[in-house]
């Protein structure tokens, strides 16, 4: 009968044992007591009735103990149910668990993507254009010739994906400054360069210069003192401040 | 004061526009306009031209590229070398002829085609063994 039981005091094994012991020494004592007044005939009477007593109080803790075994033995086994019930509790607690996070992994993963996809959606909005410009915007600068050139198009061709010097002279910047000459390209006779203008004549209007299209566009609103820093520049070093003196801007106007 | 703005349109477009011409970057390069600090300054101020509503605007959007490169202080040091501005001029013509060749090409691929096309059918039978 084994109990893993530790009560406080001797477990119930122990005590078992201890009184089987006994009950073994006084069932022995007993019979030699009895061996011994069959030979000797003599009356052993207080001594008999001691050791029947405490085989009797003996045999009574017996069972008295055997019974608490017993009983011990039902707790113990309703302990095990008990344990067995808690195991399956706690395996269901943790494939749920699992799964939760699974889930939690799974709507993270999803509500990120969603995320994602609505600041594309943004984005793409604020760069949208309508196709009806970009078509009309595609068809100027193809037909002018200055994004691809001309399918007939040789070595010695004046043409340019870029304003040539006639052109340049031509604008309005041509007209407000006096160029010094220069000889790039080459386009301009001599005498044209060193006068500085183009009679009238010659003066074609570009498209390029677009005064018709451009009436109502204004520049973004800026001083004219470009020596001033601009506000998170850092790539250059400090130099000096000087007021811009360049050709191609003669507006002297005060500030707005 | 509208007028005045208008005309600093007019001017910034048609500046902007020059900056397509490698030989006249060149010219600003060797002038010391490129080295002036307010002009740089006046380069990064003219970026306002890549936004959609002014951009519609250029006849020659080479321009854009040159300026966003004119950010650079490395690239505004080599335009002094007339090597250099002769380089970008001769790759960007080529660049602009990119399109005419690919078309020509494939013109020329298409005649090609029909041609093999129609000789084939009278010499089927004289393939040679």
């Amino acid at each position: 009968m084994e109990t893993t039981m530790a009560v406080a005091g001797k477990s119930t094994k122990v005590r078992l044992l201890s009184v089987l012991d006994d009950l073994e020494v006084l069932s022995r004592e007993l019979i030699e007591m009895l061996a011994l007044s069959r030979s000797q005939k003599l009356p052993q009477g207080s001594e008999d009735t001691q050791v029947l007593e405490l085989l009797v109080q003996r045999d009574r803790e017996f069972q008295e103990l055997m019974r608490v075994a017993q009983e011990q033995g039902k707790v113990h086994q309703e302990m095990q149910v008990l344990e067995k019930e808690v195991e399956k509790r706690d395996s269901d607690i943790q494939q749920l668990q699992k799964q939760l996070k699974e889930a939690e992994h799974i709507l993270a993963t999803a509500v990120y993507q969603a995320k994602e996809k609505l600041k594309s959606i943004d984005k793409a909005r604020k760069g949208s254009i309508s196709s009806e410009e970009i078509i009309k915007y595609a068809h100027r600068i193809s037909a002018s010739n200055a994004v691809c050139a001309p399918l007939n198009w040789v070595p010695g061709d004046p043409r340019r994906p870029y304003p040539t010097d006639l052109e340049m002279r031509s604008g309005m910047l041509g007209h407000m400054s006096n160029l010094p000459t220069n000889g790039v390209n080459g386009h301009l006779p001599g005498d044209a360069l060193a006068a500085g203008r183009l009679p009238d004549v010659l003066t074609p209007q570009y498209p390029w210069q677009s005064s018709d299209v451009s009436v109502g566009m204004l520049p973004p609103h800026h001083g004219n003192d470009f020596g001033l820093e601009p506000p998170g520049h850092n790539k250059e070093n400090e130099d000096d401040v000087e007021a811009m003196s360049t050709d191609s801007s003669s507006s002297s106007s005060d500030s707005d | 004061r509208a007028e005045q703005a208008r005309n600093r349109f007019q001017s910034e477009l048609e500046f902007i526009q020059c900056l397509a011409n490698p030989n006249y970057l060149n010219f600003l390069a060797q002038r010391g306009y490129l080295r002036e600090k307010p002009f740089v300054n006046y380069l990064k101020y003219l970026l306002y031209w890549k936004e959609p509503e002014y951009a519609k605007f250029l006849k020659y959007p080479h321009c854009l590229h040159m300026l966003e490169l004119l950010q650079y202080e490395h690239f505004r040091k080599e335009l002094v070398n007339a090597q250099c501005a002769k380089f970008i001029d001769e790759q960007q013509l080529l660049h602009w002829q990119h399109y005419s060749r690919k078309r020509t090409r494939l013109q020329q691929a298409l005649a090609e085609q029909q041609q093999t096309q129609q000789q084939q059918p009278p010499h089927g039978n004289t393939a040679a063994k």
